[in-house]
């Protein structure tokens, strides 16, 4: 039956694609996609390749093609699923952007004047080289992004094409302050930050006065009551990069939300995002893709998953302060397992939003509600709809059969984390590891870890494309292969039936650039 | 673009025969002497008329070096036609056929069309092959044959063409259970005007396919 039923998916696919329409959920909205759907815009595939690329059958590993290059000789691999959906709603994305500052005068928020610089470039190194030389005035960020969508690709793709724009928006906001390294960001900005900033020869005058004026508050936060230079905050460079990251997720959403008025946007997706600028890496994550750098074979995680259960008293807060979000169907407290009606009166085992240990309650009436966190591991679930806890898009997404929306649970925050990239030194063999949750459901940070690194040893050191083989090997470790009970890896464990999507890049192009 | 059948090929044999050059050859009608290293898979995709019907050949050209074997290996699943290709050129390569071979046999489904290839007849100066061995090597393995040329597309379009035709007939004779996808092989997007044409089965699996 099961085969029957997938049967008839696998062959529906290759119709929709021949068809030339590209829709993921047939009859579901009359409105255009904003994108079509595709594969990373940096495999270059033609219509035909991501046809057979859907093959959820053989489950192709498709890798980024030897005539290509990334920047810093990043590999990357993915393989579809074994057929839960359709497409594959994993989207990448990697670009290097040079932000210009903005044209002198406008006070309107204008377009980006930005540059995507071709990512394919064999030569892409050369280029941002020259370009950090002649256009001291030029940010240049490297960019790498992965999205795991679910219940639909569209918020997934629609987040591959935009979120590097939303980041340049806002790092192009704080440009002029992140060019002049040594100064700390100034409390209050001037109306003309740019002219300020370049001609004052006092910079801590500028500092305080700006402080001292800066009673209305500072953006950001314009109720903050006024500030005295002698109590001020220290702001570092670097948690600006930060707060525009975070800011660009929040953009994100908001647009997706915003589009989905005119376009066809299905799902939500999560996002996991690396930052290079000025020497540091920035490891942005809202979701549970991970991301890890391996260091002379040793692993530093520089990400953090976010579930319903490492987000757990997050979400009961919330619902305790806001009880109607529950709709009266669930209760926010968790118990081990579901309470029976026989069992009102006795005491149970529970834990509420203060709580990280266990304690006992007595069972009243409200407690047979279903709990708005239920189930272990993998298998939790947030209002029993949804295993992540943060991302982007899902604006539409309601527990089956009511009118009680999810999003307000989700959060599009993401953690960021900053590794100090140019002060260390890395060899060839040192890499960053990001992958979305298929890799990692089956695969520990020290299998992934050991696995790279004994690849990358057995490779020709001068070999460009050997971290893109790297993760051809990652992704077959992880998908196994197909045996008659099921996709196995080794040991005979289960191989990972989910999207997989894996970049590896070495980290000493960085400062060899630099 | 409306095709009635899609067959899955995959291309087989070892590094530097020339498979990714056939798989360009037919696909673009060109050439290319120096071609990268392929290392895993890539695609490839050409409409060709048999018997009045479109068939889209959809061909999975694989990495030949031993070190990916276990990757391509999983790629054999679900296609209902292999080419086997061996350069005419290099002994080593045609003495290896035998272990392509057993691994296709036992990775892929039972019905599949094997074609062995003998390319590069074009060097005809540097043969260390004879083409009675490949004749040989293929009546005993029950295996169709033909040497061709990639450079000069010599007998390019017949390999992929005749191998069409083979699965086009046991379609025909029923040996291939063409609602099974796991065969490689796929009915094109059905429309009401050519529905005559179409066995009855196919009616099955247009229900089947549009209650999703």
């Amino acid at each position: 039956m099961l085969t029957r039923v997938r049967s008839a998916v696998v062959n529906f696919m290759g119709g929709v694609m021949a068809g030339g329409s590209n829709g993921d959920h047939p009859g579901g909205s009359d409105l255009p996609l904003k994108f079509p759907y595709s594969r990373p815009e940096f495999l270059g595939l033609s219509p035909d390749e991501i046809e057979c690329s859907a093959d959820h059958i053989a489950r192709p590993i498709l890798i980024l093609k030897e005539t290509r290059r990334l920047p810093w000789a990043t590999g990357y691999a993915e393989v579809i699923n074994a057929g839960k959906s359709i497409l594959n709603e994993d989207q990448a994305c990697c670009e290097v952007l040079v932000v210009k500052k903005k044209p002198p005068g406008g006070s309107a928020p204008s377009r980006v004047n930005m540059t995507r610089r071709r990512s394919s470039l064999p030569n892409g190194e050369d280029l941002t080289l020259r370009d950090n030389l002649d256009g001291s005035e030029d940010l240049t960020f490297h960019y790498w992004a992965l999205f795991d969508g679910h219940a639909g690709s569209g918020a997934a793709v629609v987040a591959s094409r935009l979120l590097h724009h939303h980041v340049a928006l806002h790092l192009q906001e704080v440009m002029e302050i992140l060019c002049t390294p040594n100064l700390p960001p100034p409390t209050c900005l001037e109306e003309e930050p740019v002219n300020h900033l370049l001609t004052t020869t006092s910079n801590r005058a500028l500092t305080r006065a700006a402080s001292l004026r800066g009673a209305a508050g500072a953006p950001g936060s314009p109720n903050t009551p006024p500030t005295r230079f002698f109590t001020e905050k220290k702001v570092s460079q670097e948690s600006l990069v930060i707060g525009a990251i975070e800011n660009a997720f929040k953009d994100m959403d908001v647009q997706i939300e915003k589009d989905k008025a005119t376009y066809d946007i299905s799902g939500g997706c999560t996002a996991l995002m690396v930052l290079y600028l000025q020497g540091n890496l920035y490891v942005g994550n809202a979701g549970d893709s991970r991301a890890i750098i391996i260091r002379a074979g040793e692993v530093i995680p520089v990400s953090a998953e976010f579930t319903p259960e490492s987000e757990r008293q997050r979400l009961q807060f919330l619902a305790y302060m806001q009880p109607h979000l529950l709709g009266n169907e669930f209760t926010h407290l968790e118990f081990p397992r579901r309470v029976q009606r026989k069992e009102v009166g006795k005491k149970m085992l529970y834990r509420d939003f203060t709580m990280s240990g266990w304690a006992y309650k007595t069972i009243d009436e409200d407690d047979l509600k279903f709990p708005l966190i239920y189930g272990e591991g993998k298998k939790a679930r947030v209002l029993a709809t949804i295993g992540v806890t943060r991302g982007l898009g899902d604006h539409n997404l309601k527990v089956h059969d009511s009118n009680i929306y999810i999003k307000p649970f989700l959060s599009c925050c993401p953690e960021v984390k900053v590794y100090p990239l140019s002060q260390w030194e890395h060899k060839a063999d040192d890499v960053l590891v990001m992958g979305t949750d298929g890799l990692w459901d089956v695969l520990s940070n020290q299998e992934v870890s050991e696995a790279v690194t004994s690849f990358l040893a057995n490779c020709d050191a001068d070999d460009q494309h050997r971290y893109t083989m790297a993760a051809q090997d990652l992704i077959m470790r992880a998908r196994g292969v197909l045996k008659d009970r099921g996709w196995r890896i080794s040991n005979d464990r289960l191989g990972s039936g989910d999207d997989i999507s894996v970049f590896i890049i070495p980290l000493m192009y960085a400062n060899k650039q630099n | 673009m409306a095709y009635a059948y899609l067959f899955k090929y995959i291309i087989i044999g070892d590094t530097g025969v020339g498979k990714s050059c056939l798989l360009l050859q037919f696909t673009d009608k060109r050439f290319q002497p120096v071609h990268d290293l392929t290392i895993g898979v890539e695609f490839g995709a050409r409409m060709i008329t048999i018997d009045g019907k479109q068939i889209k050949l959809q061909i999975w050209d694989t990495a030949g070096q031993e070190s990916f074997r276990s990757i391509t290996r999983s790629y054999y699943r679900g296609a209902a036609g292999a080419l086997l290709v061996y350069d005419i050129t290099r002994r080593d390569t045609f003495n290896h056929l035998t272990t392509w071979l057993e691994d296709a046999r036992q990775h892929s489904n039972s019905n599949m069309v094997i074609m062995l290839i003998g390319n590069k007849s074009d060097l005809e100066s540097r043969r260390e092959v004879k083409k009675e061995e490949g004749e040989a090597f293929a009546r005993e393995h029950g295996l169709i044959f033909m040497e061709t040329s990639a450079k000069t597309a010599s007998n390019v379009e017949e390999a992929f063409i005749n191998t069409a035709k083979e699965i086009y007939e046991k379609i025909q004779e029923g040996v291939f259970d063409i609602n099974n996808e796991a065969n490689g092989i796929k009915i094109g997007p059905q429309h009401p005007t050519t529905n005559s044409t179409l066995s009855s089965s196919q009616g099955g699996h247009q229900a089947g396919g549009g209650c999703c």
